[in-house]
Order: structure tokens, then sequence, then C-alpha cells
């Protein structure tokens, strides 16, 4: 999990232009924002609800602003922002249209990533053992985990498609650590996929 | 342990001091104490801003004192305040009765107090006054600027009016302006003030002071800094009295406990101290007194100082229980500084003591500030 975070961050550095107006919701300890700063001199703010990783992101020096990011995003202006970033936060959000709406409300551009539960390996633990194991669920048992929202990367797709929402840019993760911009079969062999959308 | 001792120390000043108002005060006392080493190029200092009762005794301990300052807990070494990095200074207000000129001073034209002779203030001609002093002991420089309630809007005025000295500010469970029903609380105790004989028009420095109409300010303002739930479980309906209960006496705790936090204020405070300062909270308006014609009058006022702002650094602190100045206060401060480009933090702190809760939840609120200064 760790390692696609660290290649999530390198490929969201690498599609931000240089001195843009980024939000990151579920900052965390700010990693994300403190590496565009200091690669992309960005003008970054986290949304961020819990108090340890507030903390750790005024440590850094990161702007960081306490709230729970299903309530909305109402504190923050129409296009105030030039990129609003979701990164492996999407699994815990419990309104995810109007998050994803907000998000393109207050920002041109939204990044978000997702771990596609229709991969091959999900589909086989489920079928074997009968359970939504631990391993997908991340964190915690089913009645105490964070992670609610199961996708699949078909669904999300669709979901795009409804919402009136473009896909601009797209990188999929395949096991061996290899990433592609187009996968074949990605349904099945897509573990983890981020995703530069805009209005259509 | 050893125990920090510092006295409040004056400073005079014989220039008349011109309010907004256009009012002018011929001179001045100034009470403030420090804690901490200014540093040698000057760069460490910080000031700290009190809320309505408070005083220039923030922290340490007076000579003598069972109780330090009202905000020790934050001020200190190795504290949120660390005054083994920072040269920390805390004023009392004008308008004050803590050593600072009020309307309990003499009024050098009479020879008596000032009373209602004294001219209406502004938060803008609290914080001027700081500077005044500041420019006494030459700092130009803030590392920062921290209050709550009202020194909140002082915290937010000052960065505001003299942005080119200050790095940053702290404002804490405060407001861009006091909503109707902040006004509201105020009037009432206003009115209880006035409404006792012994007020007799502010002229009672010769005689009782109006202890009554103070002690019932005193109790609404309590009223409002504890939430529902802690007065609850701190009182609900238990009662102190030995005596079989009696309409005419208090009995429940509650009531106790406003009884004694009324005539523990009155021992301390002025009355009319009491009229000219919410008075002053009550008139606050930031976005107005920043961007308001108004802003033509003396250094810090040109429109440039909006310029000054812009990548400087706040943290806005509110409190989850704290009805009196609700956290969407908090926001709508974060929402006006941001769009000046002040990178501004916002945190909620989940505490359940209400308004109360800048002066006894200290811990929280120590590591938001220490992360926050250490990034300065």
């Amino acid at each position: 999990m760790n390692t696609i975070i660290a290649q999530n961050n390198a490929i969201i550095t690498e599609w931000i232009t240089p001195g843009s107006r980024v939000l990151d919701l579920g900052c965390g300890d700010g990693t994300l924002l403190s590496n565009l700063i200091k690669h992309k001199q960005v003008h970054g703010i986290g949304v961020e609800i819990a108090e340890e990783k507030i903390i750790a992101c005024l440590k850094k020096g990161i702007s960081v602003y306490q709230a729970d990011i299903d309530q909305g995003l109402s504190n923050f202006d129409d296009l105030n922002f030039d990129y609003v970033i979701l990164n492996a936060t999407l699994q815990v959000i419990h309104k995810p249209y109007k998050v994803i709406e907000e998000m393109l409300r207050v920002g041109r551009f939204a990044i978000i990533s997702i771990s596609n539960f229709g991969y091959i390996s999900n589909r086989l633990r489920v079928l074997c053992t009968g359970r939504v194991s631990d391993h997908i669920r991340l964190t915690g048992g089913w009645h105490d985990t964070p992670v609610i929202r199961f996708v699949s990367l078909e669904e999300f797709s669709s979901s795009l498609e409804t919402m009136g929402i473009a896909v601009m840019d797209a990188r999929f993760f395949l096991p061996l650590g290899r990433i592609t911009k187009h996968p074949l079969f990605k349904d099945l062999l897509v573990k983890e996929a981020l995703f530069k959308l805009r209005r259509n | 342990m050893h125990v920090h001792l510092v006295e409040t120390h004056i400073l005079h000043s014989d220039r008349p001091f011109k309010l907004e108002s256009g009012d002018t005060l011929p001179c001045l006392d100034i009470a403030y104490e420090t804690y901490g080493n200014l540093s040698p190029k000057g760069d460490n200092a910080i000031l700290i801003e009190h809320a309505l009762s408070g005083d220039a005794h923030a922290a340490f301990y007076h000579a003598g004192d069972k109780k330090p300052g009202w905000w020790d807990p934050m001020i200190g070494p190795g504290k949120a305040f660390d005054t083994n990095k920072y040269f920390v200074i805390c004023t009392n207000v004008l308008g004050g009765c803590k050593g600072t000129t009020g309307p309990a001073s003499l009024n050098p034209a009479t020879g008596i107090p000032y009373g209602l002779a004294f001219p209406p203030i502004s938060i803008r001609d609290m914080v001027d006054v700081q500077r005044t002093l500041l420019t006494q002991l030459g700092i130009d420089k803030l590392q920062t600027i921290a209050g709550g309630s009202m020194g909140g809007m002082q915290t937010l005025q000052f960065f505001c009016d003299y942005s080119r000295m200050a790095a940053s500010f702290i404002c804490i469970a405060s407001a861009l302006k006091h909503s109707a029903q902040q006004i509201a609380f105020h009037e009432v105790g206003r009115r209880a003030i006035m409404a006792d004989p012994r007020w007799n028009e502010g002229r009672y420095y010769n005689d009782i002071p109006p202890e009554a109409g103070l002690s019932v300010a005193r109790m609404i303002g309590h009223i409002t800094y504890l939430s529902e739930k802690l007065m609850q479980e701190k009182f609900g309906r238990a009662r102190k009295t030995r005596h079989a209960p009696n309409i005419f006496r208090p009995s429940f705790e509650i009531e106790h406990y406003l009884d004694y936090q009324g005539i523990a204020f009155v021992r301390r405070f002025d009355a009319n101290s009491y009229l000219y300062i919410t008075n002053a909270i009550d008139n606050f308006d930031l976005i107005t007194s920043v961007s308001g014609t108004g802003r033509t009058r003396g250094e810090g006022r040109a429109r440039g100082e909006i310029e000054e702002m812009r990548s400087k650094k706040g943290l806005v602190i509110t409190f989850t229980s704290d009805w009196l100045y609700p956290p969407s206060q908090g926001r709508e401060i974060v929402k006006f500084f941001s769009a000046l480009n002040v990178r501004t933090s916002y945190t909620e702190i989940a505490s359940e003591h209400g308004h109360d809760s800048f002066l006894t939840n200290t811990s929280t609120q120590s590591e938001l500030i220490k992360g926050f200064l250490d990034s300065l």
C-alpha cells in the first residue's frame, strides 16, 4: 500500500503545473503537499479531520483546514483552486458523488485515486474464502473499518460518465508494480487507478 | 520546583493619544508584563492579547500570590509560547482597570476619575496603545500575535493595521464581528450595571461601586462561557445549603457558583471599564475597519498594508462546544484572510468546556501552537 501511495504521489507531482493552487482532501500528515510545495512551488492547503495529523501538517509549515470532507467544501469559493486532490481517501467517503461535485466546483481539475474492487485477486479471494477479508478492507473488521466504499473500475468509470466528468489522463497500476496508461483487461488486472478529471 | 516571578510594569506617556473617535487622551499609562528575553536582533517577540476580564498578568507569579497569570499553562519555559525561545509581552487593554488608563483613572483636567468623561474606545485604539508600548520597548517585529475571545479581535486588528510588523497571527475562539446574540448578552450585562442605583451615572469612585449590577453582568457572562453539558455535569440539580430551600437565598450549586463568580469579579473589576470594553467589542467589525473609508488616519491604514499580509501565516482555533463564539465564526475568519492570501490554517478542538476552553483546554492548543510556531 505504501509503495502505491508513493507512486501516486510521484504521478500527481508530475501532473501538476508549477505554481498552481492545490487543495488536498484527506491530506494526512501533509507528505504529498510538502512534495508539491518543494518541487512544484504550489500554493497548497490540506483538509484533514484528525487532530494529530493537523499538528503534523502545522509542523511542516503546511496550511491545513480541519473539516469533515463529507460535510462539503462550503468554506471554499468556486474555482478557487487549479487542482483538488482526493488521494487514497475515496474509500472512506460517505457521499462520494457530492464530494466529487464539490471538488469540481472549487477546482478546475480533480485528481482521484481508486482501488479496483474488481481486481482479479479480490474476486478470487471472495470466491475461495467466502469472506471480505481484512486484506480487501485494508484496516479493521467489517463493523469498524473506516473503509466503506468498494468500487470497481468499471463502476467508477460509468459514474464519471453519469456525472458529466471527462477523464483527461489516467494511470493504472498492474501486478508486479507495473504502471500503464492503456491496460488490457483492465477491470480484471488493474489494482489501483489514478485519474485526472475535469467537467465536460 | 522553581517559581517564576514577574511584576507588572507601567509605561507612562505624556504625549496626547488620539483615539479613533477623534477624542484625545492627554496622557496614557500602559500596564504590561514580559516573559523571557528579547534576542539581540529583537526578532523573537510575541504579543499576547487578553480577553474582556483579563489583564497584563498572563503568566508566572506575582510575589506572594498563590495563583499564576491567566494563561500560565501556555506561557513559560518549554510551553506553547516558549520563553526560552521567545520574548512574550502582554499589556492591559486601554479602558481596562489593571494599570492601563481607563474610566477609573484620574482625569488630569479635573483631578478626579474620568467616569463617563472617558471617551469611547475601540479595539483599534487598544492595539494602537500596544503599538506605542512596542515602539518604546524598541520592538518592530513580532513572530506572532495571539489571543482568545476579545484577545482574538485585537490579534486580528493588530495583524491588519500593522501587518508589516507581524509574521503571523493566532486567533482563538473569536469573530470578525459580533452577532446579534453576542451583542444582546453584552447589553443585558450593561443594563444590569446601569440599573444599579450605585452606578450613579458612573460617579461611584468615592462610594460603594455598583457591585450588584456588575456581579449580575458577570453571572450572565459565566453562563455564556460554559457549555450546557459541562454545566449539567458540574452542577446538575445539586443543592448546597443545609437550610431548607428558600426562594430568597441561593440553594442550587449552580446559583452558588454564579454568586461566587459575581462577587469575586466585583473585587477585581471596574463597572465602567465593563461598559466601555463591552461596547468596544460590540462595535468591532474587522472587515469594515480594514476596508472602510476610515482607513486614512495614521500609519498602517494605507491600502498597501493589505499587500503586506500576502504569504504570511494565520492559525484560527475554535472549540466544538463554544456556542458564544461558535466554530462557524472561526471559519468566517479563515475565509476572510484566505481571500487576502494569508496562509490560514483552521482547527476545531473537540472540547466540552464551551467558550472557556481557550483558558482550560491548554494541552491540545499547546500542541497546535507549538507546531505552528516551529514552522515559522
